[in-house]
């Protein structure tokens, strides 16, 4: 995946309880508020970021969130990794595809979430826990 | 009772306004409060507004379908009202379309929706 | 100048940028405590120096026109000897930084390209250096002294660099804004009933845009149809099929309809052999179909006048 330089430094927030779900949703959504993106990339993002927390709330013991503002020139965008040492994805093909149906379906939550950002990376194993980086840019102007 | 969100009786009708950050514990308790409310009024209908929602993510959404589907069982009509364009879009892009849910533009258009529903219920 | 932009916040300068920059430069203490070792000498010098500069600014067919008249030059002249002692002051804060960000704000203003102010700097460190090396000091400590106002010069054009480059992107931004609303030009037909007339191929950037637009105008104006006319839109395939299919249901979501109209004879066999699915959807050839289509949806009609009983009108 392709560096961007970061322009402040990472915002970690902890994945362990129902309520961290909300806290990252709403550092994310303030954050892309303070950097200028339009409703529709805030929403997206925000809704990006409760998704991929509520993925390691509900399928890991804990993780963390970790929240970025990334300079690439004069572009701005805004970075999310979430990370987990919970069992990993076995099927990933299928998940991101979108028809995993495990109990507490994991798949359109992924899917769903790739639709919405601009870059979506994930890196997991079976037993290797599970990251997803994601990042959305302001648009244009 | 929690009334995190109040549920308001409007004639043969529920007006639930929804204006809090919805955890997902929240989510279930208001669909629980909803249900409840449903059985203890005998309300024909059920307007949900989410006008101030800036985010509704797969649970919250699933949530809605799933309070509709529930209230239809007990004879209730819901219709969903005043979503936001983001919301809209950002619900569309990741694939959940609602289909099963009622929308209406606002309140007024919510309770028109209820009121010609409840009149074809009685065959006029 | 009230209505200046905060170059400050566009540029997101905070004191880690400047600590960030600062090392870049190499700039240390060192070098701002020499700087202020050197407040007399810049005092000495500075109206020479801003003197010949403009020697060389007013000399210059391409540049004299910028500074038209006596006022100005005067004025401008008062704010280099201005510039020139800060570069003595001895340190560099926020404050420091947001003042140099007004002269590259101030270039652009006036129109003034980059091209100009980095031959001006240039002339700057050579009328600098000439009366550095009368001073009485070792050759060491002279070029150390060099360095250091070297040093800070370069990190000033930074930001005044900066500065240009956003006051034109701010620019580049408003047209393109402009383009984009010229490109999704949504209409009210009648209360409640909107049109959006699509033209041109839909990419999928396009497609996102319109969708946007359609759901922001959908709620602002409360419209309760909204009809897209696809009979300017060269090619017709699944990925435009599918962006049509999803903004219907966005606006279905909202709790209004959508009805597509322009749907040629070949649209309609591309799209039925395709296997896309918009049966679901209101859809019809004509326009004015899809108008009528519309004010039923909202409860009216158009009607033939009785010539007896209906006065012409006008």
């Amino acid at each position: 995946m392709p560096i961007h330089m970061p322009s402040s430094e990472p915002i970690k927030i902890k994945i362990d309880t129902e309520d961290d779900i909300v806290s990252v949703r709403q550092r994310v959504r303030s954050l892309a508020q303070e950097s200028g993106f339009d409703p529709f990339a805030i929403a997206a993002i925000t809704t990006s970021a409760s998704e991929l927390s509520r993925n390691v709330w509900r399928h890991a013991t804990s993780g963390m969130a970790e929240i970025q503002v990334l300079r690439e020139g004069e572009r701005i965008g805004l970075q999310l990794e979430v990370s987990d040492q919970g069992p990993g994805i076995a099927d990933l093909q299928r998940a991101l595809a979108g028809g995993y149906s495990t109990v507490k379906s994991l798949g359109l939550g992924l899917s769903g979430t790739r639709r919405l950002v601009d870059e979506f990376h994930i890196d997991t194993a079976p037993g290797r826990g599970t990251k997803v980086t994601i990042r959305k840019w302001k648009r244009g102007f | 009772m929690s009334a995190s969100i109040p549920i308001l009786k409007i004639g043969a009708n529920l007006l639930a306004t929804v204006q809090i950050e919805l955890s997902d514990t929240v989510s279930d308790a208001f669909q629980q409060d909803v249900l409840t409310t449903i059985e203890k009024t005998g309300a024909s209908g059920l307007v949900v507004d989410i006008s101030a929602l800036d985010t509704v993510d797969s649970y919250v959404a699933g949530m809605l379908a799933n309070t509709g589907k529930m209230a239809r069982l007990m004879g209730t009509e819901t219709v969903v009202v005043g979503m936001r364009p983001e919301v809209a879009a950002t619900l569309v892009r990741m694939g959940y379309m609602l289909e099963g849910v009622n929308t209406a533009l606002s309140l007024e258009e919510g309770l028109a929706h209820l009121a010609r529903t409840a009149a074809k219920r009685q065959g006029r | 100048m009230n209505n200046a932009p905060d170059y400050m916040t566009i540029l997101k300068i905070d004191n880690r940028e400047l600590k960030s920059r600062l090392a870049f430069f190499e700039l240390t203490d060192e070098d701002f405590a020499r700087l202020a070792s050197l407040r007399d000498f810049a005092n000495k010098y500075t109206h020479e120096i801003t003197e010949a500069l403009y020697d060389l600014i007013l000399g210059h067919p391409e540049t004299k026109p910028f500074f038209p008249d006596e006022n100005t030059v005067h004025h401008v002249k008062g704010r280099q000897n201005a510039y020139f002692l800060g570069l003595f002051s001895g340190k560099c804060d926020l404050g420091y930084v947001e003042n140099r960000l007004k002269v590259g704000a101030v270039h652009e203003d006036i129109g003034m390209p980059p091209k100009w102010y980095l031959g001006a700097y240039r002339r700057y460190l050579s009328l600098i250096y000439d009366r550095l090396i009368k001073e009485p000091r070792s050759p060491k400590e002279l070029s150390d002294s060099f360095g250091s106002i070297k040093k800070l010069i370069f990190f000033d054009m930074s930001f005044a660099i900066d500065t240009y480059i956003a006051a034109n992107l701010q620019t580049l931004g408003r047209h393109q804004a402009a383009i984009r609303e010229l490109s999704t030009p949504v209409i009210k037909v009648y209360d409640r009933v909107l049109l959006l007339p699509i033209v041109g191929t839909v990419d999928t950037q396009r497609a996102q845009q319109i969708m946007e637009a359609v759901l922001t105008r959908v709620v602002q104006d409360q419209a309760m149809v909204i009809i897209l006319d696809i009979a300017g839109v060269p090619v017709v395939d699944t990925k435009v099929a599918d962006h049509l299919i999803k903004t219907t249901a966005a606006v279905r979501l909202l709790g209004a309809q959508t009805i597509l109209t322009g749907i040629s004879a070949m649209v309609a066999r591309t799209v039925v052999q395709l296997g896309v699915d918009i049966t679901m959807m209101h859809t019809r050839t004509r326009l004015a179909d899809g108008i009528t289509l519309a004010l039923d949806m909202v409860g009216k009609r158009i009607s033939d006048k009785d010539p007896l009983k209906d006065a012409a009108t006008n």
